[in-house]
């Protein structure tokens, strides 16, 4: 037994290191969740609020900025942040929050809104939202109420899709530029003119390749660029009102859904196979390899950035004249779990943000996305932003016919099995009425994993 | 004679080619972080660029705080070998040689554990950690390696039972105890398997997301993988700067694949024994 004494002793130094070691690492720094808030000098009014939000490293600097500024504005509100890239932030905020460690309000992106909503984990806004807001001043406070009427989250910036030209291949071919009257109909006339392939001829030569096509007429994918405005504009549409049902199987997506076919099959529209050939799904129009495209505000700095000549207008009409656009309303949401008092600190930084003209401005020059606040919207700060697009106005129209992308509890699972289903009518391996069926079938399913239980 | 130089060149060619495509990857990505975005962009695709921007590398070190993550990624790593190494080879010798109760039930144990998919133990790891006050500190990234991972317990116990009995007999016989034998026999003798421990451990530090992504909150704690992902936005990214980025982070594992490597080709296991 003696000799094992040099081992245990070894070990149990070793562990001492490791608790010593581990117990310093952590730099005198106390943790959100566990720290009680300083106490000041009127007995206690002192809250720390712990906000969570995805950003990039511009966004990230004048996020600072800003709740540097509403800190001085509330020396009895101490905020205090933590971030992620976007694509990391839902899987730590998804930890968090089963661990009961969330933020005390954080930014949703719009299309998770509802999913905090109706799994219990932000807070319903109504009372507040009614008592400190105009909903005539502001775009979009309807994004994310629910079929009740309750909302559940405040808007902090707006994406709407609208359809980008690229002017210079309009030009080129001798093309009209569209207009605001175009059906999808007269986009795909168009677009067939402005599709080229290796040889040059185009879409309504004689002889022209579908498979070898070097420029799109349209570039097109998923949902919110993609099917979703479509299937609105012809009358048709994934779930019902309340979001809980299916309504895929209808005459209307199937007409829908024989416009976008044909398009792709003719090489007009780019198919699920044609994007892989590009470095990303985003990539397609920056690049000038396709004259138009769905898109939302946030695409219009890739476009700048790539140099590009071109502008925006109104999405197509379907044919019975209807119109609707994508929106997407990231959001402010507050946690449900949080305190009366660190919520109602929560709930004076989203006034903050809402209604000072200062930071809306201020977030608008980013140039991320349509400001909520009407004033500022309608204002030179957005719609003399920068020399492109000039038609900025159209993305303000297009709130008017706006519709959220039928958010609800299970948004990405459903898109996923919508998506699957789509892409096989779209690469001609099933009928549409089948792709129909399927994904009637298979949304449905999703959709009763979750309500019907 | 002739057939036999002749068989080596081919042997050898094949291998070049081989080399070759593989490094293709490697070679785009290498010429995509010196575009343009607008050249990146491009369609049809242009290999080599017009102009080679070197200046991209410069912007990214400008951009974030690249030094600070590699400081932060270099002490996560660093001390996650550590403890890989101490804690897996002493638990895979107390498997591979010394004698307890139940020994093959809690090694089934160990195997087992590795079955349980990483994502089930996040939040009570989470939930761990937060208890202990140690969410934003980089404690949570190395610590767990000091607790012997399976993987490590596993390849130690193999490469201690390869070890023949003639050295643990002459070393009792000298007056050694256990722990001894171990620090002084078996450590030396499994250099190379202690050296592809720490390449796998270092390399599965050096990349890791999700973990980091979980524990850290304060961007001056991050380390490489997350603070080059926060250098892109959520709708638009320099992805050129970013290919440069990750670029930039792969030399530390080259530098550790070469000095690991001297000990792959020394394996005298057999020394000494007649």
């Amino acid at each position: 037994m003696k000799k094992r004494k040099g081992l245990y002793s070894w070990l149990a130094a070793l562990l001492l290191v490791t608790v010593f070691a581990s117990g310093c690492s952590g730099g005198g720094q106390k943790e959100g969740g566990a720290a009680s808030p300083p106490k000041g000098e009127d007995g206690g009014k002192q809250v720390e609020i712990l906000l969570g939000y995805y950003s990039s490293d511009s966004s990230d600097a004048k996020m600072k900025e800003l709740i540097d500024r509403f800190e001085e504005q509330h020396p009895n509100i101490k905020v205090k942040t933590q971030s992620a890239p976007y694509g990391q932030f839902y899987q730590k905020l998804d930890t968090q929050i089963a661990a009961g460690q969330a933020p005390d309000v954080w930014l949703s992106d719009g299309v998770y809104v509802m999913k905090y909503a109706q799994r219990g984990a932000a807070k319903d806004l109504t009372d507040w939202i009614v008592r400190d807001l105009k909903a005539e001043d502001y775009y979009g406070l309807d994004f994310n109420k629910d079929a009740e009427g309750r909302y559940w989250g405040v808007p902090q910036g707006i994406q709407v899709g609208v359809l980008f030209y690229n002017k210079d291949l309009f030009d080129k071919a001798g093309v009209d530029y569209p207009t605001e009257d175009w059906t999808w109909e007269d986009l795909k006339s168009t677009a067939a003119k402005l599709t080229v392939d290796a040889a040059g001829k185009t879409a309504e030569d004689a002889g022209f390749d579908p498979a070898s096509v070097n420029q799109f007429g349209l570039t097109f994918f998923s949902i919110t660029e993609g099917w979703f405005s479509v299937m609105k504009s012809y009358g048709g549409g994934v779930l019902d009102e309340k979001a809980e049902n299916s309504i895929v199987n209808t005459p209307e997506n199937k007409q829908a859904f024989e416009w976008m076919v044909d398009g792709m099959q003719r090489g007009i529209i780019t198919d699920p196979v044609d994007l892989k050939s590009f470095q990303s799904n985003t990539a397609v129009f920056p690049s000038g390899s396709a004259a138009m495209r769905i898109g939302i505000y946030a695409r219009v700095q890739a476009a700048n950035e790539a140099g590009l000549n071109y502008d925006v207008t109104l999405l197509p009409k379907g044919p019975d004249g209807k119109r609707v656009s994508p929106v997407i309303a990231n959001s402010w949401v507050i946690n449900q779990k949080s305190s009366d008092k660190k919520a109602e600190a929560a709930w004076e930084w989203i006034k903050y943000w809402a209604t000072e003209d200062e930071v809306q401005k201020q977030w608008t020059e980013l140039g991320e996305a349509v400001p909520v606040k009407k004033s500022v919207a309608q204002s030179d700060v957005f719609l003399k932003a920068g020399e492109q697009p000039a038609n900025r106005k159209a993305f303000l129209d297009s709130l008017e016919f706006a519709q959220t992308l039928d958010n609800n509890a299970v948004w990405e699972e459903w898109v996923g099995k919508f998506n699957e289903n789509a892409e096989r009518a779209f690469l001609g391996d099933a009928t549409i009425d089948q792709a129909l069926s399927d994904a009637d079938a298979a949304v449905q399913t999703v959709l009763d994993d979750f309500y019907k239980k | 004679m002739k057939y036999k130089l002749l068989g080596r060149g081919i042997a050898y060619l094949l291998i070049g080619i081989s080399s070759l495509i593989m490094l293709v990857p490697f070679a785009t990505a290498l010429m995509n972080s010196l575009k343009t975005y607008r050249e990146y962009t491009t369609v049809p695709p242009r290999w080599i660029p017009e102009v080679f921007q070197w200046s991209n590398y410069a912007a990214v070190f400008k951009l974030g705080n690249i030094g600070g993550y590699t400081v932060n990624s270099v002490i996560v790593a660093g001390l996650s070998v550590a403890g890989a190494l101490l804690s897996c080879s002493m638990v895979g010798y107390a498997f591979a040689r010394l004698r307890f109760p139940l020994k093959s039930a809690l090694f089934v144990m160990v195997l087992g554990t590795m079955m349980i998919p990483a994502v089930v133990i996040i939040i009570p790891h989470f939930m761990i950690f937060n208890e202990l006050n140690m969410l934003d500190t980089l404690t949570p990234l190395w610590v767990i390696e000091w607790l012997a991972q399976p993987f490590g317990i596993f390849l130690m116990r193999q490469a201690f039972m390869n070890i023949p009995k003639e050295y643990e007999e002459a070393a009792k016989m000298e007056g050694c105890n256990p722990f001894q034998i171990y620090w002084r026999i078996f450590i030396p003798m499994a250099r190379p398997t202690l050296a592809t421990l720490a390449i796998f451990t270092f390399m599965g530090k050096w990349n890791e997301i999700l973990t980091p992504v979980i524990y850290l909150t304060s961007n001056e704690k991050y380390t490489l993988p997350i603070g080059i992902l926060s250098l892109s936005g959520q709708w638009t990214g320099n992805e050129q700067l970013m290919i440069a980025a990750a670029l930039v982070s792969l030399v530390p594992i080259l530098l550790v694949f070469l000095f690991a490597e001297k000990y792959f080709v020394q394996n005298h296991n057999m020394a000494g024994i007649k």
